[in-house]
């Protein structure tokens, strides 16, 4: 791969763009390293797959349309194991597929990127449905690390971002995309190529007579070895030894998924990204994500210009959920406002965190369509 | 600056999608400016129905869509029976008067753009949409009209060039005695 190294200079498109949600994610893919995208056709999510299809041969990347999801989602993880930074793309009716896949990349801890743009079961129409499927929806134990952006630049930023969390914690990372944002032409700004940070794979300095696949620090990925040269691993998902023995240790498996998830749930402070807005004097805080986030933060305007004092946290990272953070908000807010575009899900999680201390109220919609700022603004006086 | 927000409508193959994106484009990358382009369709290529949103303004845009537009085109009747009623009070209607025969009355300020037969006459019905595309440059201030040629030359393909800036020429020249003031466009 990376065999057209004159073409790299076509790599980062560095400039102001007013381009679709979907092209900031390819675009964002190439500027994190991406040389593997194999993916099945499924919209809202098609204009990946298309530019990808352009794109990634104008820079020695490798572009598949598999015959199918399972086909895709394996061989992104089959090339992620060879070395590549590999993505694939689906909506959410192939994003069911994937499952297995992603099950399989999280116990053998391949990094690897998943966008899915959510849409409306059979229908283009936008939604947050797949919130919790994201979290567990594969069988197994296991923790996702998964992004919402809410715009195009984010689409972009939040590729990147995915691209590095991925290789540092050796994890499927998902991208938790939407018809509304993927199908959204919008100011994205892509910086030099200088100012992007990648984080690059280690490899281990052990020898291959050395080297044990899966041993590591506790709450920490094991260290890759290079494919190729003389170190043998088993990447199976039954349960492994250290050294890559598929012995059955009851003690073994306990320690290993203690590990597999404590990576990501023990590294939270790291993961989990927010944004706060208001926050200071808020007498009432709203939680949103993704694209819900935009008519929110006018609906706070709307409130604020009426004297209702209404902050936000804005969820980058969805999963996994910033439990302490959320916790110590709720002890001293008045209510919590939940705003999404699905029956209410994370709502639930959030009244989970936050009923001991405050209220929750939720600010649903399943329609097909994103809310709008009075929609939310209508929502929060009925409950202030 | 306060937020501009157009739809433009009618069915698809008309270029309306490609209408906003050249707007956007040059609100974005000429004028530096914010937008934001939505759209809807069905799915054929050519005769389903077409709608497509831009909001313009000088700051980040949160909702990327509004309840009320300030400038409505209207390249269909039925795009105009669906939609006029998204269109602000005493905001701006513009439409092709070939393909909009019944405008009910309503409080707005109505153009009537020949944007069809003018384009049949420079040679190609298709390149309507450059005509409307002239003409409502005139309405969105911040976008200059050597920006707007600039983007269209860089946009479509090279053999349709030629067709599409006199197309938008004629747009420019429809427009050229009226006196627009932003209270005008609503």
């Amino acid at each position: 791969m990376n065999k057209n190294i004159k073409h790299e200079g076509r790599r980062i498109k560095s400039g102001i763009h007013f381009i679709l949600g979907n092209y900031a994610v390819v675009e964002g893919a190439l500027a994190a390293g991406c040389n593997y995208f194999a993916g099945y056709p499924i919209t809202p999510a098609n204009e990946i797959s298309e530019l990808m299809s352009k794109r990634l041969p104008e820079v020695g990347g490798i572009f598949v349309q598999g015959e199918d999801e399972l086909f895709s989602i394996y061989s992104v993880i089959s090339a992620s194991l060879a070395g590549a930074k590999s993505m694939t793309a689906t909506a959410s009716a192939g994003f069911n597929y994937m499952q297995e896949g992603i099950g399989y990349a999280s116990a053998v801890e391949v990094p690897c990127v998943i966008i899915d743009v959510q849409r409306c079961r059979g229908e283009n129409f936008a939604t947050q449905a797949d919130v919790m499927q994201m979290r567990w929806g594969a069988s197994g134990d296991y923790e996702s690390i998964v992004l919402a952006p809410s715009s195009a630049q984010e689409l972009f930023d939040f590729t990147i971002l995915a691209f590095n969390l991925a290789e540092e914690f050796r994890n499927p990372v998902i991208v938790m995309s939407e018809t509304t944002i993927a199908l959204m032409r919008e100011r994205v700004e892509i910086p030099e190529k200088e100012s992007i940070e990648i984080y690059k794979r280690m490899y281990t300095s052990l020898t291959p007579e050395e080297y044990l696949p899966f041993k590591a620090k506790n709450n920490s990925p094991p260290e890759f070895a290079p494919m190729g040269k003389g170190y043998h691993t088993l990447y199976t998902l039954n349960y492994r030894n250290e050294d890559g023995t598929m012995d059955w240790d009851a003690q073994g498996y306990k320690k290993l998924y203690q590990r597999i998830t404590g990576k990501i749930s023990e590294n939270k402070d790291k993961i989990c990204i927010t944004e706060s807005y208001f926050l200071n004097d808020a007498d009432a805080v709203i939680i949103a994500y993704g694209s819900e986030v935009r008519p929110a933060l006018d609906a706070i305007e709307m409130a604020r210009n009426d004297g209702l004092k209404i902050g936000m946290l804005k969820l980058i990272t969805v999963w996994p959920i910033h439990e302490n953070l959320i916790k110590e908000i709720a002890k001293n807010i008045r209510r919590i406002f939940v705003v999404e575009m699905n029956i209410g899900k994370y709502a639930k999680e959030i009244e989970r965190l936050c009923l001991p201390f405050c209220p929750v109220t939720n600010i649903t919609k399943n329609m097909g369509i994103i809310h709008t700022k009075e929609e939310i603004y209508a929502a929060i006086k009925e409950a202030w | 600056m306060k937020p501009l927000s157009v739809r433009i409508g009618g069915f698809g193959g008309q270029g309306i999608i490609l209408t906003a994106i050249i707007l956007g484009t040059a609100a974005v990358k000429k004028g530096n400016l914010y937008a934001v382009q939505t759209q809807s369709y069905g799915s054929e290529a050519r005769g389903g129905e077409c709608q497509a949103e831009l909001i313009i303004s000088d700051k980040p845009i949160n909702s990327p869509t509004t309840e009320y537009k300030d400038i409505f085109v209207a390249l269909f009747q039925s795009a105009l029976d669906k939609y006029l009623i998204t269109l602000k009070k005493k905001g701006t209607l513009i439409v092709d008067p070939k393909l909009v025969t019944k405008i009910p009355s309503i409080e707005a300020n109505i153009y009537q753009v020949p944007a069809t037969e003018t384009a049949i006459k420079l040679g190609n019905r298709i390149a309507a949409n450059m005509v409307v595309l002239g003409f409502l440059q005139k309405f969105i201030k911040m976008i200059s009209k050597e920006d707007l040629r600039e983007v269209i030359t860089s946009m479509v393909p090279k053999k349709f060039i030629d067709i599409n800036l006199k197309a938008f020429d004629a747009g420019v020249h429809f427009a050229e005695d009226l006196e627009i003031t932003m209270e005008d466009i609503g």
